[in-house]
């Protein structure tokens, strides 16, 4: 009889533990229930644009709970590179995917193989061309290069000749940026854009190219960096040229180089975007679709142009600035 | 029953104390969070204006600003404290008298519009602190820096002048100071001067991009405190305390639902606990009941059994140590009753066996035979007399041992019975023996079994008596001893060996002649109706003569003796 009434007791015990045990798996479930994975895969991951994108970005995944994987590739023209990043995530089973496309075209079929995973993808600064993509946050790319353009045209009083340096080709912004500008400019028949040439996110490349342009074109009165690396090679092989001021240039983001080049009077102005916007909304809008919640297409984060002026008022000081060293 | 209700109070009481006190301590928790990060930037600021002072004076000692000695001194002290990023000296129309370190100052500064130069200007007595700002005088970083600033006098070739000192201090240590301090999960703390102007704020750009919103105005309200803010979605615990030289508040945002979490945690697992205990406590009682209460049904039904006439099946019932004892007892019991009733069976058959030889023994044939014989040889010879007596007494006998089918009659009637007999039988044996009768008066009332005195006689008569030569005498005496009635019967006939008298209760000796009840008979009767302590004891010597006792209880009955006077 004792020795039934301990296995009956050890029957129990047994239980007890599988019910203990069961309430403990139950309740880190519910947590993990709300925990996504989100892979944030970016053009390049430096600089000092794609770090303010990520502090943003880490603000939203503290806030929704998100475990936050953010990747880039070191150079912002090493497409595969990004295509491969873009695989790993989708072979990692992440939740959802936030790209920011370096190429328009060749990454359209990774998107499409994301969508196929039911892994949602969001575009975040640069569009992607699928049809899988849940939504776009990022700055209106057509709007900011009609501003660009409508301030150096202001600068250079309605005439003369335009270079344009932009970073990669086949990346949507740059394209963007670039026919908002060709568009503002074709209303002014003084002006004349005579050269575009692509950098891909190399300083040096960019002086050079900027040297080679002035060379050819000496009557050349302004010059836009369609982005923040283009925009630091251009100033740099403008001031060095002793050029400051005789070639104006308008550019894109804010960097502390470029901020140093406007104080200087190198550069005249800038038109920036939203990064830390950018990835906080990214990631924010991510969790709002893998709770099934409506997002809308495009969310327009905005742009702003930073000139001498209205560079150290209180609410551009921290855009402009986003890291305190 | 009771004990799930009492665990489910039990564990709503611990809950519910849990909860309060894990809130407490949460908000204790937090407020001593804020208040530790309040004394560091108090002490932080403090140090700063310290170094200020310390600025100050030697510009005020130096008699002139363009020392290279002060320089130095400045210098060092600039090197002495890593967060210090510049000092500088202007005259209030914006143009530099002084600068350390030595760096090669931006063009565009817009130095009069900064906010340090003009509340300089505006509050002349008072070391101001700016609010954070980018530092853009001199070239290399851009740095985040707090500005302190006041107008001061310094002397320029022995003459005093006034200018304003800037002291541009890192903003980078608050920063990391405040970034650090994580209240719960999605807790943080954010510090405001008293203009209401953002000093720190981990999302500072959300709010100025418009995507986040914070409550600051109720903020102006206290100094020192705390309150649940309800402006938002979730509600917010709001601690607030003031950097005291500058103003500054700093405000730590705390989310109650975070503690909430743990409750439902808390909520979760008590759920779970209470599944589980009340499961097992409910599993323990079935089964403990069953234990019990099955051993129990089981020993019902056996009863049960017993109790329709079933003695023979015993009862094995299996469980807890008290029923084990109860169903052992039970048998026990069950085993004595049974033991008692074919006692009982026994007894009753020999009871009703005697019975039968007493009725037998009333209507004698032999005796009646016999008796009659001698009547008629009376009548023969004429004595009329003797012929009465003799039907008379046949007649009283005859009455007293039917005595109305009654089986106890008072020793008053049995005596009056034996002496009867003994005059019928004196008839008979013409006066061989004689008779003598001692009776206690107070033994007449006494009841008694009929028929146990008058079958000693009749043996007395047959075998002591009658084979004897001499004329024989029987002497019968009743006493009272005690609790009992000793009734002796002695003759003076031939006796018995021991051996025949061992023999006589036993039923070995066998007779067949006499009145048919034996001596054994009327032992056994007394037996069975009064117990083994009574009975019939010999006392005998060859050619001497015998006693029989017979021990009979004390056992009156009032209205026997009322019915025996009446005979009598």
């Amino acid at each position: 009889m004792t020795k039934t009434l301990k296995k009956f007791m050890l029957i129990i015990i047994f239980i007890m533990l599988l019910l203990v045990s069961c309430s403990d798996t139950s309740s880190q479930l519910h947590k993990t229930d709300k925990s996504y994975k989100v892979s944030m895969i970016v053009k390049m991951d430096s600089g000092a644009f794609w770090n303010t994108v990520k502090m943003g970005a880490e603000i939203a995944a503290k806030e929704y709970n998100v475990e936050l994987t953010f990747l880039g590739p070191d150079s912002e023209d090493d497409i595969e590179e990004q295509i491969r990043l873009v695989n790993g995530a989708i072979l990692k089973k992440t939740d959802a995917i936030i790209l920011s496309a370096g190429d328009y075209m060749k990454l359209a079929q990774v998107t499409d193989r994301a969508g196929f995973h039911k892994i949602p993808v969001l575009s975040m600064d640069t569009e992607v061309a699928s049809a899988r993509v849940k939504t776009y946050i990022g700055t209106n790319n057509y709007e900011a290069g009609q501003k660009a353009a409508e301030r150096l045209i202001e600068l250079m009083h309605g005439e003369g000749q335009i270079g344009l340096v932009s970073f990669v080709k086949g990346a949507r912004n740059a394209d963007e940026r670039a026919s908002g500008m060709l568009d503002y400019i074709a209303r002014f028949p003084k002006v004349e854009v005579v050269d575009t040439v692509y950098c891909g996110s190399n300083v040096q490349l960019a002086a050079n190219l900027t040297n080679e342009m002035i060379r050819k074109y000496p009557h050349i009165k302004g010059i836009i960096a369609l982005n923040e690396i283009a925009g630091i090679g251009v100033s740099q092989e403008v001031s060095r040229l002793g050029l400051g001021g005789k070639v104006k240039i308008v550019t894109f983001d804010s960097p502390p180089e470029v901020m140093e080049m406007l104080q200087e009077g190198i550069v005249q102005g800038t038109v920036i975007q939203n990064p830390y916007s950018n990835g906080y909304l990214a990631v924010k809008h991510a969790v709002e679709v893998l709770e099934g919640i409506h997002v809308p297409e495009r969310v327009d984060t905005g742009s702003k142009l930073i000139d001498l002026d209205n560079m150290l008022w209180p609410e551009n000081q921290k855009q402009l600035f986003p890291f305190v060293r | 029953m009771i004990t799930v209700v009492v665990v489910l109070l039990v564990s709503l009481l611990l809950y519910n104390k849990f909860v309060k006190s894990a809130e407490d301590n949460a908000y204790l928790n937090i407020q001593q969070i804020i208040d530790q990060v309040n004394s560091h930037l108090e002490l932080y600021v403090k140090g700063m204006q310290d170094i200020y002072e310390v600025v100050e004076q030697q510009i005020g000692q130096t008699g002139n600003i363009s020392d290279s000695l002060l320089k130095e001194q400045l210098t060092t002290l600039l090197h002495t404290r890593e967060d210090l990023v510049s000092l500088a000296l202007f005259t209030p129309d914006g143009q530099m008298v002084l600068d350390v370190p030595d760096e090669t100052m931006r063009r565009n500064t817009q130095l009069k519009e900064q906010s340090w130069y003009q509340t300089a200007l505006k509050q002349p007595q008072t070391v101001s602190f700016s609010q954070p700002h980018i530092q853009n005088l001199y070239k290399g970083q851009y740095k985040w820096v707090v500005s302190l600033s006041r107008m001061i006098t310094y002397k320029q070739d022995g003459v005093l002048k006034k200018g304003i000192l800037l002291v541009d201090v890192n903003f980078r240590t608050i920063d990391e100071l405040s970034s650090k301090v994580s209240l719960g999960k999605k807790g943080y703390a954010y510090i405001i001067d008293d203009a209401g102007n953002i000093i720190y704020h981990p999302q500072q750009q959300l709010i100025y991009a418009g995507l986040k919103y914070e409550n600051i105005e109720p903020v102006f309200d206290y100094a020192f405190g705390s309150y649940i803010d309800y402006s938002t979605k979730d509600e917010r615990y709001i601690t607030i305390r003031t950097v005291k030289p500058i103003g500054w508040k700093i405000v730590g945002v705390a989310y109650p639902n975070e503690i909430v979490t743990t409750k439902r945690d808390l909520q979760v697992f008590l759920t779970w606990f209470l599944v589980v205990v009340i499961t097992v406590v409910l599993l323990i009682s079935i089964y403990v009941s069953a234990k019990i209460s099955q051993p129990i049904r089981r020993l019902e039904k056996a009863v049960k059994q017993v109790g329709q006439g079933d003695f023979n099946t015993p009862i094995d019932v299996k469980g807890a140590y008290e029923v084990v004892q109860l169903s052992k007892r039970f048998n026990l019991m069950l085993h004595q009753t049974r033991q008692l009733m074919s006692q009982i069976i026994v007894e009753q058959e020999a009871k009703r066996k005697s019975e039968l030889d007493v009725l037998q023994a009333q209507i004698n044939p032999h005796f009646l035979y016999n008796t009659l014989n001698s009547v008629i040889r009376l009548v023969e010879r004429g004595e009329k007399e003797e012929v009465v007596t003799a039907i008379t007494s046949l007649s009283k006998l005859f009455r007293i041992s039917l005595s109305k089918g009654m089986n106890m009659i008072t020793l008053g009637e049995e005596l009056e019975h034996v002496r009867h007999y003994l005059i019928i039988q004196k008839i008979r044996y013409k006066s061989k023996f004689n008779y003598t009768m001692d009776v206690q008066d107070e033994a007449l009332s006494c009841i008694t079994l009929k028929l146990i005195i008058q079958p000693i006689v009749e043996n007395a008569i047959y075998h002591g008596i009658e084979l004897m030569p001499d004329e024989g005498s029987i002497a019968i005496a009743v006493k009272v001893e005690g609790d009992s009635v000793v009734i002796s019967v002695t003759d003076n006939g031939l006796g018995m060996s021991e051996e025949v008298m061992s023999q006589l209760l036993t039923g070995s000796v066998k007779n067949t002649s006499g009145s048919g009840v034996g001596v054994k008979n009327v032992h056994e009767r007394i037996q069975l109706y009064y117990g083994e302590a009574y009975g019939l004891t010999f006392m005998s010597e060859l050619e001497e003569g015998t006693t029989v006792f017979i021990t009979l209880p004390v056992v009156r009955n009032d209205h026997h003796v009322v019915n025996m006077e009446g005979d009598v």
